[in-house]
This record gives structure tokens, sequence and C-alpha cells, in this order.
């Protein structure tokens, strides 16, 4: 894959969950500016949840999730060096886009589908 | 005697790719003890099947399903 070519990513990150709220968004903004991104890095914030097994002794982590687009990938080492240093981090995962994966994009009826599962399903099984 | 074919529920829940962030989904298709459950039993497509199963280890290294549970040791 030449690296020319400008890649989405998802990144999904898992902090400490005694960190402050305006810890964690200065620790996004120090890393996300390590990427230069071309357009806007879309975040969602999971907040805090339970952890499947511990992590580094914790039972909790605060997720967040982001996709950016990248049009030069070689700063991808030094994002993920600054991220594994960081010992707020718990855990994170780097992954190409669902659709660089082979996804067909979703159209505007889906996502509102979507969503409105997401709503219905909290009860459900 | 053949099985009457299972339909595939990723295709019925109108689902084109399988996001490794929906926990609720994936814990559908792991066993009792965190495996993750055989095609056959799923009824997915091959290829759905193929990508619960990359879904699911994702989501087992960001602790959002086990890698095993049920047995305490």
């Amino acid at each position: 894959m030449p690296s020319t070519k400008s890649r989405t990513y998802e990144a999904v990150y898992i902090f400490d969950s005694a960190l402050e709220d305006p810890q964690i968004a200065e620790k996004l903004d120090r890393h996300h500016g390590l990427l230069s991104a071309s357009g806007d890095i879309s975040l969602e914030h999971w907040g805090r949840r339970q952890l499947a097994y511990p992590i580094k002794k914790r039972e909790n982590g605060y997720y967040v999730i982001a996709q950016f687009t990248l049009d030069d990938v070689s700063v991808l080492p030094e994002f993920e060096r600054a991220l594994k240093l960081d010992e707020g981090v718990l855990r994170y995962l780097i992954s190409l886009h669902e659709r660089e994966l082979g996804a067909p994009p979703m159209t505007e009826e889906e996502l509102a589908a979507r969503k409105k599962d997401d709503d219905e399903d909290e009860d459900e099984e | 005697m053949r099985r009457p074919k299972k339909t595939d529920p990723f295709a019925e829940a109108r689902i084109r790719f399988v996001d490794y962030k929906d926990d609720r989904l994936l814990s559908r298709f792991i066993t009792e003890t965190g495996k993750v459950l055989p095609g056959r039993l799923t009824g997915a497509t091959a290829r759905h099947q193929r990508q619960l199963a990359k879904a699911i280890k994702k989501a087992r290294y960001l602790a959002l399903i086990p890698y095993t549970k049920g047995s305490q040791s």
C-alpha cells in the first residue's frame, strides 16, 4: 500500500478511570496533536465502564473512540509510542476503519435505523 | 437427513460489517465459557463468521468481553 494514500482509522483508548475528565481531554488533545490529521477527529466518549477482566489491577476504564483520516501515515509509530508511554492509558487499539476493511458505506437510512435499534434494545433478551 | 438451513443472524439484523465495539451483539455468539460459537451453530455466512471471529478477538483485547469466564480458578 503506497504511503501517499490517505487512510481512515479508528482508535479506542481505555483511560484509567481515576483520571479527571479534563485530564483525559487534555491527554486526547496532546496525543491527537501528533497526528496532524486531515479533517476533524470525531470523538465518542463512552465514559466509565467495567472492564471484562482487570487490566493493571483496574476494574474500570474510561473508553473513548476516535476516528480520523491521515494523509501521511508515517506519524503513526510516534503516536503509538506516545500512547504506550502514557501511564494513564490502560490500553489502546488502533485499527483501520471498517470501511477500509471492506464494509460498505452506511446509508442515511441505516444510520437512522441503527440509532433507533440502540434506543430500543435496552431490555430485550 | 439434512438439517434445515439456519438464517444468517447478521443479515437478518441488517448488519453489513460486524462491529467489535458492540459487546451486546458479540456476547450472543460466545459460549458460557467465552469461546467463539462455531459457524454451524451461529448460522452466519462464512464471510460474517470470519468478521465475527475477528471482532470477538478485538473486543476481548479491549476488555469488552472476557477471554474466559465461568471456571473460577
